[in-house]
């Protein structure tokens, strides 16, 4: 039996609810944990994915096999978390180091470990779209046509979000370097 | 820091925290407990509808025998209700007005004969 994403969309369109639960099985904690990177923040990513699931639900019947499903998903994504920003300031909890592992290369386990952080800092306060841009690219591997239809936007557009993005990162991981 | 240390610590950190912390299993759980309800109604478009009719499939789907069964009943009311009668008038294959001036020029044929005047 067929059990692709296609497949199952199909029958979720005929009212499967089987073949939703299915779907929803396979796909939410990808798209909670992608909600949770773009908007910093847990409560509002478990909304955003209770949303876009059920979205996946009602909308079946309309959808067209057009991109992948996954694609069509992470678009439903991106643009509720997009609209939840629109709304909302971002509010960091990334805030926490990790544990330092007490072996001899300790002190430089902390260092890349610090620099982390404050990159994850950094990209915490990026523009919306430029961190989506950044997370789909490089936490999704996902290509940048793939990004361009996502964002709803060209590909020269999205190498532009990631090449001002990189600026701005570097830009202020700098300047955290220096501060601390 | 140059540009590839720089790439492989961006790539390094978001992989990092791609990685699926235990709250986010936790939240899939709440999420799916909570879709386990009775889910809302699913939006059909009502432009969807001559689709299903006009996509000509010689294999039965029950969309196009239901279309199918509708149309027959909806022909078969029509008909029982007489709504096509004014349409449709009694004996007058030959007769487009009975108004004296124009029916009795055009097409009423002689009874006996069937001459046409």
């Amino acid at each position: 039996m067929d059990d692709s994403d296609e497949a199952l969309m199909a029958q979720v369109a005929r009212g499967d609810e089987s073949a939703y639960r299915a779907l929803t099985r396979r796909h939410l904690p990808a798209m909670l944990g992608l909600a949770r990177r773009v908007l910093g923040n847990a409560a509002d990513a478990e909304d955003v994915a209770q949303e876009a699931m059920l979205r996946v639900w009602t909308h079946a019947p309309r959808w067209q096999p057009l991109a992948a499903f996954r694609t069509w998903l992470t678009r439903v994504v991106v643009n509720l978390c997009l609209d939840r920003k629109r709304r909302r300031p971002w509010v960091t909890l990334e805030t926490a180091g990790e544990i330092v592992d007490p072996a001899p290369d300790a002190t430089e386990k902390a260092e890349q470990s610090e620099r982390e952080r404050m990159l994850a800092a950094a990209i915490a306060e990026l523009p919306v779209r430029q961190r989506t841009a950044i997370i789909l690219t490089y936490s999704e591997g996902m290509t940048n046509a793939q990004v361009a239809e996502i964002l709803d936007t060209s590909v020269s557009a999205v190498e532009t979000l990631l090449i001002r993005g990189k600026q701005n990162l570097r830009a202020r991981l700098s300047q955290k370097i220096a501060q601390e | 820091m140059d540009n590839e240390q720089f790439e492989t610590l961006l790539s390094r950190t978001l992989k990092r925290r791609a990685e699926a912390p235990e709250a986010d299993e936790a939240a899939a759980e709440r999420i799916l407990k909570r879709l386990s309800g009775r889910l809302p109604r699913q939006k059909i478009s009502v432009w969807r509808i001559p689709e299903v009719l006009l996509d000509w499939q010689f294999a039965p789907a029950w969309p196009r025998v239901a279309a199918l069964a509708c149309c027959g009943v909806l022909g078969f009311m029509i008909g029982i209700a007489g709504l096509d009668r004014s349409t449709d008038l009694r004996g007058a294959p030959f007769v487009i007005s009975n108004s004296g001036d124009l029916g009795s020029v055009v097409f009423e044929p002689e009874p006996l004969t069937g001459v046409r005047p």
